[in-house]
């Protein structure tokens, strides 16, 4: 069964096109990750899709209904934590939550046992009863979660859910979602972050300057790319002859510099030792040895041309560093 | 130490940044001249039969009376904004950079002053055009416009001091905001509105010794009547009370922010 | 895995706008010296009209009591119009902060969203106005009686539920708390062009045009029945049909701009 739905959705600001055409559609139960840098139009999608914003062309369905001709039961199918955590700082945590439980229509009980159950899931109990305006970024995130979840969605929609966390609340966050999806919810998350996409979502739709690029479940994304390389750092200056020796191991890519020598090899680890093996025999010293996986932002650089904003200048997720 | 000159150039490029954030945020200086304008229209419109009253002064209409208290108001508003907008500097630390400056601490403040003044000038030339536009005369002619324009244009600075002041000693922008009511207050306990001696006990007493009833009345009278240089006079010297106060609040404050950072 | 047992729709209304309400009025509770402003301004002006302006009563033809009675209701339907412009000042910030997309990304209809903000803004308003009431009546003013006290009250809150309705109008409309002085001015620009500092005979000709022609200006005569004489159906009902009619157009409007936040 098809949770969401959408097809051909443009949203025009004046004479600009900030999302030109997107289709896509998540299951139930899925996690659909929708990745993208700063300004590509996924914070747009979203609003569309929850009804905050009407499209200015094609057509969208969440929960089985039309985001314009049937918002209000859009609304009351989903869950929405937004990008910035909109929380009153004169509110307490129990008292943000029990009053989104009374804008979802539930009673009065109902909303304060939801509001119980909901602060000790994400582990606010102690704090549920203090001002939001003294809540860590962490807790405030934690806080909106609960609160998008009060009603039980069938839909939840996180923009950006980890955006300026800790990595220690960033795993938390992590948590909660997959237990939310083990549960059935469907979730629709949009991140900046490879790693979040790559660690959470069943599907990936990357999308950029208002277009979806690629789309696909992160394995089968980045095996398109292509095998992973190793990246070999010379310890002297026979780059010459270990690029000769390398080329007939797998397929060279082009050098970043003048003693960095990068090999696309087939089996991965496996073809290590032999890569070490056929330089030593020839008695080339190596400093520094990496097994560089491709990462979504391989995927992202081979569909748009560009990095994702901040990825290049971060060191690749999965690489695994052997110092020589 | 720096020179004179360099201090001279520091004033300038800081009076000039000033002019330019007061002047490029059209939401901020609305208030100043639109608020004030609306209570000269509804005051005018709605105590003019005042000018009926025995022993209130001889002039054309209740408008020409109202113009130097519409001034009046506008200018403290626009102290109070000057300040504000100091306070706003401090919060965000770009002080902090003038600060870390070899310039003098005083080229600080008076750069600040700059579109404190500069508001002050406009709000003169706007209140004059309102006045002439819709009849007012201003009895001593061109004289007496240059007279309004010396004096509202001095004592906005002097005021906007003393919100410099403000905003160097609490270092927060809604605090100094906060201080609005306190304009209205000045304002209503002065001869702004109406003559001293018609207002009701105890008001009447308070603006007889209020300083800025002796600039409303510096600015009022060429407008109203002659020159009369024992007004000018008396308005100046409030001015220079006003404009040590806030050099000296100013001197305190300033060593107080450089103390805490 | 949709929520068990919603309340029927009028109740969820209800509780909705009784938890908007309750939202706030935090800011007076859990913000020292929040009501202050929304007090001090009309006790100034109040204080400051009385003090400055009090000897019009010796102009003839102003033969209505004292000044204080005259200008009172005024003060406090000036207290209700600074009340309800600045819930509208609210909504702007909290339309800048995100806090308005929590509200309209929920199933509860627009109405009710619009209504908490402006009931919350009429029961604020009789604060400020029985705290200016109280300097008056310690000044001498009249005392109203009860049926003019209430009318007085009526008048306030439905004063400030227009004012906020304009407020709200205009945060919705620019979604900046930018747009503040215009809220203000707007509701002062509303209450000043009556007969607040003279009665309208006494009015400067174009002001009396003007009063003549404002809306508001029934208002203020029924707020002053009390204070003035007696209360009279024939001065009260023109009051009361102009705040339903401002009422009616100024939520039309908030409501149009409210869906036009997602166009």
């Amino acid at each position: 069964m098809t949770a969401i739905a959408v097809e051909g959705l443009e949203r025009a600001f004046g004479e600009v096109l900030a999302v030109r055409g997107v289709d896509l559609e998540v299951d139930a139960g899925e996690i659909y990750g929708f990745l993208g840098p700063n300004g590509a139009g996924k914070t747009t999608t979203v609003r569309m899709l929850t009804t905050l914003l009407l499209p200015t062309g094609g057509r969208a369905t969440v929960a089985g209904h039309d985001v314009v001709a049937e918002a209000r039961a859009v609304r009351a199918s989903i869950g929405v934590a937004l990008q910035d955590a909109a929380l009153d700082p004169l509110m307490t945590g129990r008292e943000l939550i029990r009053l989104q439980a009374t804008l979802q229509g539930l009673p009065g009980a109902e909303g304060r046992r939801r509001a119980d159950d909901l602060l000790e899931r994400v582990g606010l109990t102690e704090a549920a009863d203090r001002r939001v305006g003294g809540y860590s970024g962490g807790m405030k995130r934690r806080l909106d979660l609960a609160a998008a979840l009060v009603h039980e969605p069938r839909v939840l929609f996180l923009d950006e859910p980890t955006t300026g966390l800790d990595p220690v609340s960033r795993k938390t966050i992590w948590e909660e979602v997959r237990s939310l999806n083990d549960e059935g919810t469907t979730v629709f998350l949009t991140t900046q972050y490879l790693e979040e996409a790559d660690q959470l979502a069943d599907n990936v739709g990357i999308i950029d300057r208002g277009r979806i690029v690629a789309e696909g479940t992160p394995d089968s994304l980045k095996a398109e790319i292509g095998n992973p390389h190793i990246q070999l750092q010379l310890a002297d200056e026979s780059i010459d002859a270990a690029e000769r020796i390398c080329a007939e191991l797998g397929r060279l890519l082009p050098p970043t510099d003048g003693r960095t020598i990068l090999v696309e090899v087939e089996n991965g680890a496996a073809d290590i030792p032999r890569v070490v093996r056929a330089l030593d025999e020839a008695g080339i010293g190596i400093e520094s040895l990496e097994l560089v996986r491709p990462s979504l932002d391989d995927v992202f650089v081979a569909t748009t041309g560009h990095h994702l904003e901040g990825e290049s200048a971060k060191p690749p997720a999965t690489a695994e560093t052997v110092e020589a | 130490m720096t020179s004179v000159a360099t201090n001279l150039r520091v004033i300038q490029a800081l009076g000039m940044r000033s002019i330019r954030q007061t002047f490029r945020r059209p939401q901020l200086m609305a208030p100043i001249l639109v608020f004030p304008t609306l209570l000269l229209a509804v005051q005018t419109g709605g105590a003019g039969g005042a000018v009926h009253l025995h022993g209130f002064p001889p002039v054309q209409g209740f408008l020409q009376f109202m113009l130097a208290g519409a001034m009046m108001q506008s200018l403290m508003l626009a102290g109070n904004s000057g300040g504000i907008a100091f306070a706003v500097d401090i919060e965000m630390g770009f002080t902090d950079r003038l600060f870390a400056a070899p310039v003098a601490r005083y080229t600080i403040v008076l750069g600040r002053l700059a579109g404190v003044a500069a508001l002050g000038f406009l709000s003169t030339l706007w209140f004059l055009a309102i006045g002439l536009i819709f009849g007012a005369e201003i009895h001593s002619g061109v004289a007496g416009a240059l007279i309004a324009i010396l004096l509202v244009t001095a004592t906005a600075t002097a005021v906007g001091g003393i919100g410099a002041a403000i905003a160097l000693r609490t270092g927060s922008a809604s605090v100094v905001q906060g201080l609005f009511p306190l304009v209205l207050v000045v304002l209503f306990l002065s001869s702004a509105f109406f003559p001293v001696d018609l207002m009701i006990q105890p008001a009447k007493a308070i603006a007889e010794y209020n300083p800025f009833s002796f600039i409303v009345e510096g600015v009022r009278t060429p407008i109203i009547a002659d020159v009369d240089l024992t007004d000018l006079l008396e308005a100046l010297l409030a001015i220079a009370g006003i404009v040590v106060l806030g050099l000296v609040l100013s001197a305190r404050a300033l060593r107080h922010r450089l103390r805490v950072g | 895995m949709e929520a068990t047992a919603a309340l029927p729709q009028w109740r969820a209304n209800l509780a909705t706008i009784a938890a908007l309400v309750a939202r706030a009025r935090n800011e007076l509770l859990r913000v020292p010296g929040a009501a202050i402003p929304g007090v001090l301004a009309p006790t100034i002006f109040f204080l400051g009209i009385n003090g400055v302006f009090g000897a019009l009563t010796q102009l003839k033809g102003f033969d209505t009591g004292t000044y204080e009675s005259f200008v009172v209701p005024v003060s406090m339907l000036q207290g209700a119009g600074f009340t309800g412009a600045a819930a509208g000042v609210n909504l702007a910030r909290d339309i800048e902060q995100g806090w308005v997309d929590r509200l309209l990304v929920s199933p509860a209809p627009r109405w009710v969203l619009l209504a908490g903000t402006v009931l919350a803004a009429s029961a604020r308003a009789l604060i400020p106005a029985t705290f200016v009431l109280t300097i008056a009546l310690l000044l001498g003013a009249s005392w109203p009686g009860v049926g003019g006290l209430l009318l007085a009250y009526l008048m306030v809150a439905a004063m400030a539920a227009v004012a906020a309705c304009w407020g709200s109008a205009l945060a919705l409309r620019f979604k900046s708390q930018s747009a503040a002085p215009l809220m203000q001015a707007g509701m002062m620009a509303a209450i000043f062009t009556t007969a607040a500092y003279a009665p309208l005979a006494l009015l400067q000709p174009w002001m009396r045009t003007v009063a003549e022609a404002n809306p508001v200006t029934r208002v203020v005569d029924a707020a002053r029945q009390g204070f003035l004489g007696a209360v009279t159906w024939a001065e009260t009902w023109p009051a009361i049909l102009v705040l339903a009619g401002l009422i009616a157009l100024l939520v039309a409007w908030s409501l149009r701009e409210m869906r036009r936040t997602a166009a």
